[in-house]
């Protein structure tokens, strides 16, 4: 059994659903991260762990113990707050330092297990500061050393980096990613952001609308998305017009999918060729014009009208050398396997060979 | 939310039997013995007799003469001072706030006094003025009522509108500046109505207070009478005490009261601005005879507001041989009170501070309840802790009595029944500080408290108590300072063991001794000082907080 389960969790609040029959399972040391849009249901989820807002039904259970039944304080579940609750009557030592007071810590220990943390977050030269004027990317990295500093049986951060800058944010993400690995602690880490679950993650949970839409690897997430959601929040996405023009394309990869309702594909999957080249019974070629050229440095987005609607064509490094401008004759080159489809009730839909 | 009967189940009961015995009962025995005659029998014919007699008719006219004269007066001096101490550079400006502070915490009654000492029939400045051929009237009647309303309860309106004027963005006015609009038409469309509901807020306390205080009418009037006059007459009348008229004029007068908070609520229902404060308005610098006429606009009213207060702490120095004034200072009327009046002081300062620890201990409990515990149940107690704010305190004591005279709890005559009188006027106040500032607190606070493996118990104290018991402490100081000031009520309810310093003073300039009420006003003064210096030293030098 797995170490963190949640099965058939719902949260019910005065006239509206949360959370809807969610199930999970987390194993021992794993990074497992809930994904989704806002107001998804990824914070109650969490404090439903946490036990600040008990589930309307439900059971968790911890290390195969039920949760539900153990008080808050009495969990040992490290927190991290999306709005960072950093006491500010406390100095920054003191705040991480705080956890460790009730478990006991002898003093010396507690000096140095403090320091250590706070060095993990790049705050050491802060310790004796209050945190009242500190900044927001400082005040989350104080909550996260006050989490991690007790070894809880489990971590949960709520969005823990949302308010940092680019830079610090892959940074922290990277410290966090090691530190608990070093530690081996099992972590629910909430996050809107799919760059990030997709770096840090050894699993990834999507959300939406208080329901799971998808529990797999990042490689599973991004490249074999389940959903039609899921294809395309994490990731870009290209749908298809449907009608005579597409059944002719589908046609001539020899595809077939009676109950398709809905044809994708990524902008990375497609490519741009010369006339005449590559087709073939694995590749269809659609003749179109570029209508918009973006350059974003590392590569490029290609808006390209073509008969099955505008298509995103994404350019690599490589490519990058030819530019394009609008009014171009183009010929976009779609590969048959990258072709996701979906069905009515946003399924996918598996495709035979 | 699973309901169970808990800690907090008997807070709220406590809570209700607390309003119950001190608020509800003794409204109702007011209302109840409105509508009762000499002989006992339900009538309507004392509100018959209000309507009908000329002299309460003309008292009811008169209340609502100084109320709204009070009112304008108090807008009008309260937002030229605010109006300049916000906008242009004021030498001295912190000192002219601290004068603003002097008449708000003076001891009551001490103001009207001062008044009769310069400008009164014998008046100080009104011979001078002899002297040199002007001869001015002198101070009695409605005009010197009216401006001694105005000197008095200018700061509440200063107060309230200087906060709201120094939060106005000015990206605000200068975007009203780039759309073309002149410096006084941006004054009137854009900044007047952002600071108009601080305006009639402060204003509304003003006008309150005008109508609550009967002190003053009763030095300066000279026949002419307001209702909280006629109804503390009809009160104490030796002979003839009327008791089911004078319930009958509170009834009237808690409805006055409570009419206008109503029209102040309904006028600045939509009004309320959130800014945040990015940019904070730059205070201009006057040149010439602008400057000149800010600056003294500024400390003439300043001053003059003070007056009063520097009056009395001059002539508590004075030389005095009986009640009368002699050339030269000495410290005999601080000896009278030591010798002799000890006891008033220490009245005081027990009475004091018995309410403001029961202040703080029941407004803390209430107002966590008020805050955490958001249901119907708290709504309506919210809703009724309204009504002693708007209570004149002369209607308070009138009402206790009406209470507690007979029946299955008597406490007239006793410290306790002055103490509650106290505790339930101020009650409010502590409550709704107590839930603001807790409501400012995020939740999640003590939740983390709580995930670190602290009992909800051990976060609150831990965590959320820190945060508030500097607000609470200042809270408390600032209640100390209406405490130890509080006359009206304690008029009503004293018997001769139990004078508190505001009535002695009273009693005192009635019997024409202004030398010792000079030095207890000003033994009060000091007292109220120390307390707003705490409270400032607590929470910053936040003199919105004294309204
Ligand atoms: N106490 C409550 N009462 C009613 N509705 C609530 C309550 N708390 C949350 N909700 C609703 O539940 C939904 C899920 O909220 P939740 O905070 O879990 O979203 P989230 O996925 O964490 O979003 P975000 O990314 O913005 O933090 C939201 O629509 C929210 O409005
Ligand atoms: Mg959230």
């Amino acid at each position: 059994m797995a170490y963190l389960t949640v099965v058939d969790g719902v949260k019910q609040f005065v006239g509206f659903r949360a959370l809807n029959g969610v199930s999970i399972s987390v194993e021992q040391g794993e990074f497992f991260t809930l994904l989704g849009p806002s107001g998804c249901g990824k914070t109650t989820l969490l404090r439903a762990i946490a036990g600040f807002n008990d589930l309307t039904s439900g059971t968790i259970t911890l290390a195969g113990k039920d949760l539900r039944s153990v008080p808050p304080h009495q969990r040992d579940i490290g927190m991290v707050f999306q709005d960072y609750a950093v006491f500010p009557h406390l100095s920054v030592f003191d705040n991480v330092a705080f956890g460790l007071k009730p478990r006991k810590v002898p003093q010396a220990e507690i000096k140095t297990r403090v320091a250590e943390a706070l060095d993990a977050v790049h705050l050491g030269a802060l310790a004796e500061r209050l945190p009242a004027a500190m900044s927001g990317g400082q005040q989350q990295r104080i909550g996260l050393a006050r989490a991690m500093v007790i070894n809880p049986r489990l971590l949960l951060m709520d969005e823990p980096l949302s308010n940092l800058d680019a830079k610090l944010r892959i940074e922290l993400r990277e410290e966090i990613r090691d530190i608990q690995k070093r530690v081996d602690i099992a972590t629910i880490y909430v996050t809107h952001d799919q760059e990030e679950a997709l770096a840090i993650s050894d699993r990834i949970c999507v959300m939406s609308a208080g329901q799971i839409e998808q529990i797999g690897t990042p490689q599973e997430i991004y490249g074999d998305p389940q959903t039609l959601f899921v294809a395309n929040f994490v990731g870009t996405l290209n749908t298809l017009d449907t009608g005579p023009n597409l059944e002719r394309m589908l046609g001539q990869l020899s595809l077939r999918a009676p109950n398709a309702d809905t044809w994708t594909i990524r902008p990375e999957s497609l490519r741009l060729v010369g006339e005449g080249e590559g087709a073939g019974p694995d590749h269809a070629a659609l003749e179109g014009t570029v209508a918009k050229f973006t350059y974003l440095g590392r590569e490029a987005h290609v808006l390209v009208k073509t008969d099955v609607g505008e298509l995103v064509v994404q350019l690599g490094a490589a490519e990058l050398k030819t530019l394009r401008s609008p009014g171009d004759r183009v010929f976009v080159l779609v590969p048959r396997d990258a072709l996701m489809a979906f069905d009515a009730d946003t399924k996918r839909i598996k495709l035979e060979d | 939310m699973t309901r169970r009967f808990d800690f907090w189940s008997l807070v709220s009961i406590a809570t209700w039997a607390i309003l119950l015995l001190l608020l509800i009962i003794p409204v109702g025995s007011v209302l109840l013995s409105s509508f009762i005659d000499r002989s006992g029998n339900t009538t309507i014919a004392n509100y018959l007799a209000f309507m009908s007699e000329p002299r309460y008719q003309r008292a009811f006219v008169n209340t609502l003469i100084v109320g709204f004269g009070g009112l304008f007066g108090a807008m009008l001096l309260g937002s030229i001072m605010a109006f300049c101490i916000s906008r242009f550079q004021i030498k001295g400006s912190r000192f002219v706030s601290l004068l603003a502070i002097l008449a708000l915490v003076s001891p009551p009654f001490i103001g009207a006094y001062s008044w009769i000492v310069l400008f009164g029939a014998g008046g100080v400045v009104r011979a001078w003025a002899k002297e040199i051929g002007i001869t001015m009237p002198p101070i009695y009647g409605v005009g010197g009522i009216l401006i001694v309303f105005a000197l008095k309860f200018y700061p509440f309106v200063y107060l309230m509108v200087s906060g709201a004027l120094s939060n106005v963005n000015r990206s605000l006015e200068e975007a009203a500046e780039g759309l073309g609009l002149t410096p006084l038409q941006r004054t009137f469309k854009i900044s007047f109505p952002l600071v108009l509901p601080a305006l009639t807020a402060g204003g509304l306390l003003a006008l309150i207070q005008s109508i609550a205080d009967f002190g003053t009418p009763r030095l300066l009037g000279r026949g002419f009478n307001v209702l909280a006059t006629e109804a503390y007459a009809l009160y104490s009348a030796e002979i003839g005490s009327n008791m089911s008229m004078a319930t009958t004029i509170s009834m009237v007068l808690i409805f006055v009261s409570m009419a206008f908070v109503m029209i102040q609520r309904f006028m600045s229902r939509r009004n309320v601005y959130h800014g945040n404060m990015i940019n904070k308005p730059v205070k201009i610098q006057l040149k010439g005879w602008r400057n000149w006429l800010a600056h003294f606009a500024v400390y003439f009213i300043g001053l003059c507001g003070a007056m009063p207060v520097i009056i009395s702490i001059i002539y508590s120095f004075r030389k005095t041989s009986g009640p009368v004034f002699q050339e030269g200072f000495a410290l005999q009327s601080y000896e009278r009170i030591m010798f002799n009046l000890g006891d008033v002081v220490r009245n005081s300062l027990t009475f004091s501070a018995i309410a403001v620890a029961l202040i703080v201990i029941a407004g803390t409990i209430i107002g966590v309840l008020v805050a955490r515990r958001t249901n119907l149940n708290t709504s309506l107690l919210d809703g009724a802790f309204m009504i002693p704010y708007v209570m004149p305190g002369i209607v308070i004591g009138i009402a206790y009595i009406a209470a507690f005279n007979t029946g299955p709890i008597v406490l007239t005559g006793t410290a306790a029944i002055i103490i509650l009188s106290i505790f339930i006027r101020r009650l409010p106040y502590t409550v709704r500080t107590t839930s603001t500032a807790l409501r400012q607190i995020s939740p999640s606070l003590e939740e983390a408290a709580i995930s670190l493996g602290y009992s909800p118990f051990q976060a609150f104290l831990r965590v959320t108590v820190p945060l508030i018991v500097p607000g609470i402490i200042a809270g408390a100081m600032l209640s100390f300072v209406t405490a130890i000031n509080e006359l009206s009520s304690s008029l009503v309810l004293y018997v001769g063991s139990t004078i508190t310093m505001p009535v002695r003073i009273y009693l005192l300039i009635l019997d024409g001794d202004f030398g010792t009420a000079a030095a207890m006003s000003t033994i009060l003064l000091v007292l109220s000082g120390i307390a707003v210096y705490i409270a400032f030293r607590l929470m910053g030098r936040n003199e919105q907080a004294l309204l």
